[in-house]
């Protein structure tokens, strides 16, 4: 039988060449942790509570590739950079921001996505139309979560830069802060474009978006310290971006999931 | 005991209609009809109902350990022994003063890890023999970091219920006891315990209650509870006021029938005491 050496040439060769360089992780298991508490990165699926959301379909696929399987664990936003830093976890996705002072704690890989922000107002706002004729009236407020993309945008993107400024008001959660738009005690929120479907979708009449989209945010990937996981999952995550796959997530994610459903 | 001689005779204990118990059965039951009526609300409710196991077992496991160990603490804090006296002190003026959601985070990230590490220092020739794997950081759990510090908040809390408790019981029956020959265990026991007690008890199943609504902290954590849950699901369906609705209803559901289950028992020490 001659025939199948052949066959077998014929179907190792069909194999784009940069799949036959990824390092083979001989199917060890990734402690990867989220908090399913970010739409549409990483959120609970309504119907079933189950983990779902364009980092887990990413995650997942960087693992399949190289011959990794993921046990997903979850834990609290506040505390994933100490329990990936500890080592409880190999890897950690939250949209996470890559920066100078977060790269002291953890490793980052690669960024997956550059964010976009939109300024998210009361359905009856009319005093400001985008983020420059925001920042010029100091009367009006942006809400955000301390440490969060969202907090980075509107002090470096939309006010001064100044970290403190008083014009920014910190909260727990993503949903505090439209909460607090909603009852007037912020004027903005800035959240991505799905985010933000979401919410007016959720609240009919309340909430509309204004201006041009905001930020060039970098999320990574965060790894223990020192973790030999960063080079295979940049690996990866290079050819996933090269053959598309990482184009088909951010459409399936960004512009087909209706979180409003 | 006889009870103190009264100038005018018994009152009547006339039992007032609790308007506040049927205006707590009205919330209860339209919350109710809600989950079961309206589908948004049933969804979350589904949703929630995983965490309602998660914080019933936190509670559970968290209140009978504060228990134990609170027990512990109170019979250093009221023994003969000085250095055990202040030692007992020290633990519970140092716990008493910091805030559970800071214990919390202390517990996870510095207690923790130094545990694991003293664990394993602890075990280092059997380890160095390659009988056991060292631990990792990851052998102990979120969960049980939040058991942990409930544990050691709750103890000092309850460390001086049951302190109170001993104290209360008359000097004289303590002496006399010793007096019939007694041995300190057996006085403890037979004599101060049983009466304690009685008022260790209520305010005890206080405390259970509180702790039920403090176990929310441990979503800080990240820990699936009820709490946690809610976070979830209100920023997957953007649906922030109705979550916490359900939210708010589960804990009121634990923490009002718990509570009238420990006024029951008040009530029946009370007649038994007589």
């Amino acid at each position: 039988m001659k025939i199948l050496p052949i066959l077998a040439a014929l179907a190792f060769s069909a194999i784009p060449a940069a799949a036959q360089e990824l390092p083979d992780l001989g199917g060890r298991t990734i402690t990867a942790v989220t908090e399913n508490a970010y739409v549409p990165l990483n959120f609970a699926d309504p119907q079933t509570g189950e983990g779902i959301g364009f980092e887990y379909d990413l995650f997942n696929e960087i693992a399949a590739r190289l011959n990794a399987t993921v046990d997903w664990q979850l834990a609290s936003w506040d505390v994933m950079i100490q329990a990936v830093r500890d080592g409880q976890y190999d890897v950690g996705m939250d949209g996470i921001t890559i920066n100078d002072e977060r790269e002291e704690q953890i490793d980052f890989s690669d960024p997956y996505l550059t964010s976009e922000q939109l300024m998210l107002v009361r359905a009856d706002e009319e005093r400001f139309t985008n983020a420059e004729s925001f920042a010029a009236d100091e009367d009006l407020l942006v809400g955000a979560q301390a440490g969060t993309t969202n907090f980075y945008v509107a002090v470096y993107e939309v006010l001064d830069g100044d970290e403190a400024n008083p014009r920014i008001k910190l909260f727990e959660t993503f949903g505090t802060s439209v909460q607090a738009l909603a009852s007037g005690d912020v004027d903005t929120v800035l959240m991505d474009k799905t985010s933000a479907e979401g919410y007016i979708g959720a609240n009919p009449g309340a909430f509309k978006v204004i201006g041009e989209p905001l930020g060039t945010e970098q999320f990574g990937f965060i790894f223990t310290p020192d973790s030999d996981l960063v080079e295979p999952v940049n690996a990866a995550l290079a050819q996933i971006r090269q053959d598309g796959t990482l184009a088909e997530l951010e459409q399936k994610w960004f512009y087909e999931y209706n979180a409003a459903q | 005991m006889t009870p103190a001689p009264s100038l005018s005779p018994p009152r009547k204990t006339r039992r007032e209609v609790p308007y506040w118990l049927l205006a707590m059965g009205l919330l209860f039951v339209l919350g109710l009809w809600l989950i079961v009526a309206d589908e948004g609300y049933t969804s979350i409710f589904r949703a929630l109902s995983s965490g309602v196991i998660t914080t019933l077992w936190v509670t559970f496991v968290a209140f009978m350990l504060a228990t134990l160990l609170g027990l512990l603490i109170a019979i250093m804090r009221t023994s003969g022994v000085k250095l055990l006296r202040e030692v007992a002190t020290f633990y519970v003026e140092l716990i008493r003063g910091i805030p559970i959601l800071v214990f919390l985070f202390y517990v996870a990230f510095v207690a923790a890890p130094a545990i694991v590490a003293g664990i394993n220092w602890a075990l280092t020739p059997v380890i160095g023999a390659g009988l056991i794997e060292p631990l990792t950081v990851r052998a102990f759990d979120f969960v049980w970091r939040a058991i942990v510090a409930l544990t050691v908040c709750y103890s000092a809390f309850i460390a001086e219920i049951f302190r109170a408790g001993i104290e209360a019981v008359d000097r004289g029956q303590i002496e006399a006891a010793r007096a019939l020959g007694l041995s300190r265990w057996h006085t403890f026991r037979f004599i101060i315990f049983p009466q304690a007690l009685r008022t260790i008890l209520p305010p005890l199943g206080n405390d259970f209650v509180s702790m039920i609504k403090d176990t929310a902290l441990v979503s800080a954590l990240g820990v699936q509870d009820i709490t946690q849950l809610g976070k979830v699901y209100s920023s997957g369906t953007f649906k922030f006021f109705e979550t916490y609705n359900v939210v708010a209803f589960l804990y009121l559901t634990m923490t009002i029938s718990l509570s009238l289950l420990v006024r029951l028992l008040e009530r029946y020490m009370a007649r038994r005491s007589r």
